[in-house]
């Protein structure tokens, strides 16, 4: 039954979460875009993001957002560490990608568990004034515990994009997985900077957590249903674009919410496989592509 | 501001293979010398252990700032640029999917280079109109011969004290070859570099180069004072004039 009423809310509804699936998948654009690593295991750092805000809500009432910027630094290093111990293991020693992917999957599961451990299964949500409000333009309504996540992941995106394109470690990022040698014959240490991007892509992980426990309440396990919808992005953006991330998140959004809106919740998971199955079929290299 | 670089007895190779044997060679302040060999003589390999690619088995190589001594064997390639000794690479090695802009920037990445950022990129813009032309296309989609004068421009963009280019005729028309002999030439009396180039066209080599050496099997077989001596020596007449 189609009402044109349903299909404005969930439009808009779609393009809200398309923002907020941006910042979700700029970690996964930096690493597997960027820096060729594949770290699957991006999700369970958002996941963690959300529980370092719940925990800082819970105890001091801190808004989301600030405890998403505060451990952002605190997520950056983590993403040191955890690139140097990939680094010195498997990429040193030039070890097939596959291999750096089970590395990236225990680490999945070794989070999830601890954060199990620790949490607990039960769902957790924190409170902050603006969440349960909305605005209404006409017929379509607006929450605002989508609207803060979309509006801030664009600035997210849009921060990362003129990071990479105006200073030297930016352009230096963008050049790394191409050709290392050719960097190091400019003064650059390759290393030093895949490991400064992958810290920066964990670091957006830190803000990401803190706009998914806004819009839903979180508990250990939902970083999987994560997994394919942030690879999808990257796919469907076309590897090493962050602009594309960006295009790619609005359009995963958009056919989520329709799918929810008209065929029940439960198929919007499906839609993201379908579009990464669908876009490795028809075009490999994504909507901008190398 | 004097600099010299100085390779002494230097022995190097690739696992149990025996590239160079005890090569020595300097190249002075505000001198151009061509390395002179045909493929699989060394000159690369010589080119990669000033540049740290390759490490040295035996021998020195050191650069002169000043009178100031750095010893350059044992150093990683990023270090030695920072010190300011860049190589245009066999290849030419660009990032082709970055563009053309991006690439001269990061050329500019040695710390001491930051500060000339604007009036390096104003001069290569300038030398190499095409490259101004293009500074948004992505470097990969340019012609061999655009792309070697982005090289060459890139590697001008981090201040070298001491320029090395690596072959800039391989993969080139000949008349595109001319047109990067000559640019280079135009930018050595511009800039007062000191530039090492390996080569193995003679005739065009010789264009530019205040002297040079001829490399045979890892050996400096000759040492030719002046690209007069050098084109009247047996090796030379025999190898690269056809004489």
């Amino acid at each position: 039954m189609f009402s044109l009423d349903l299909f404005l809310n969930a439009l808009v509804a779609g393009v809200l979460l398309g923002g907020f699936y941006a910042a979700v998948s700029l970690g996964i654009s930096i690493a597997f875009g960027l820096l060729d690593v594949v770290n699957i295991g991006h999700p369970i750092f958002v996941i963690l993001g959300s529980y370092a805000a719940f925990v800082l809500n819970d105890a001091y009432g801190l808004d989301p957002l600030l405890s998403g910027v505060l451990f952002a630094p605190v997520f950056f290093l983590i993403g040191v560490v955890v690139y140097q111990v990939y680094y010195l293991s498997f990429e040193r020693k030039g070890e097939s990608p596959l291999r750096g992917l089970v590395f990236f999957f225990g680490l999945l599961f070794i989070i999830e568990v601890a954060l199990l451990l620790k949490f607990g299964v039960d769902y957790r949500l924190i409170e902050a004034p603006y969440i349960g409000r909305s605005i209404h333009i006409g017929e379509v309504g607006i929450a605002f515990r989508l609207l803060v996540p979309c509006v801030v992941g664009l600035l997210m995106t849009l921060a990362i994009t003129q990071f990479l394109s105006r200073t030297f470690y930016g352009r230096a990022i963008k050049g790394v997985a191409q050709d290392s040698l050719a960097l190091r014959l400019m003064g650059i240490d390759p290393v030093r900077i895949k490991t400064i991007a992958f810290g920066l892509g964990i670091a957006t992980a830190s803000v990401a957590g803190a706009l998914l426990i806004m819009i839903s309440p979180v508990e250990p396990s939902i970083g999987r249903a994560y997994i394919g919808r942030v690879f999808a992005i990257a796919v469907l953006g076309g590897l090493g674009s962050i602009g594309g991330t960006l295009t790619a998140a609005l359009i995963l959004g958009i056919a989520e919410s329709l799918t929810a809106t008209f065929s029940g919740p439960s198929w919007s998971l499906a839609v993201s496989f379908g579009i990464l199955l669908l876009v490795l079929a028809v075009r490999p290299a994504g909507l901008f592509g190398r | 501001m004097a600099n010299r670089i100085v390779v002494r007895d230097v022995e190097a190779g690739y696992g149990g293979v025996r590239v160079l044997h005890g090569v020595s060679m300097h190249v002075e302040d505000g001198e151009t010398v061509v390395l002179l060999g045909t493929n699989g003589n060394g000159k690369s390999t010589l080119m990669k252990c000033i540049m740290g690619i390759v490490q040295p088995d035996a021998g020195e190589i050191f650069l002169e700032v000043d009178g100031r001594r750095f010893d350059l064997a044992g150093r990683r390639p990023e270090e030695i640029v920072q010190l300011g000794v860049t190589l245009v690479p066999e290849g030419r090695r660009l990032l082709p999917r970055l563009t053309v802009r991006e690439n001269l920037l990061l050329g500019a990445y040695r710390a001491e280079a930051r500060r000339d950022i604007a009036r390096n990129l104003e001069f290569c813009l300038e030398a190499f109109p095409v490259l101004a032309e293009r500074q948004k296309q992505l470097a990969g989609s340019m012609s061999g011969g655009e792309q070697q004068m982005l090289a060459i421009a890139r590697a001008l963009m981090s201040t070298p004290r001491i320029l090395l280019v690596d072959e800039p005729s391989v993969g080139l028309a000949p008349i595109l070859v001319s047109r990067v002999i000559a640019k280079i030439r135009e930018l050595k009396e511009k800039r007062d570099l000191t530039v090492l180039m390996a080569e193995q066209n003679f005739n065009q080599a010789v264009k530019i180069a205040d002297r040079g050496y001829v490399i045979v099997h890892g050996r400096i077989e000759f040492e030719g004072e002046s690209t007069q001596k050098l084109a009247e020596h047996e090796l030379v007449r025999k190898y690269y004039l056809g004489l």
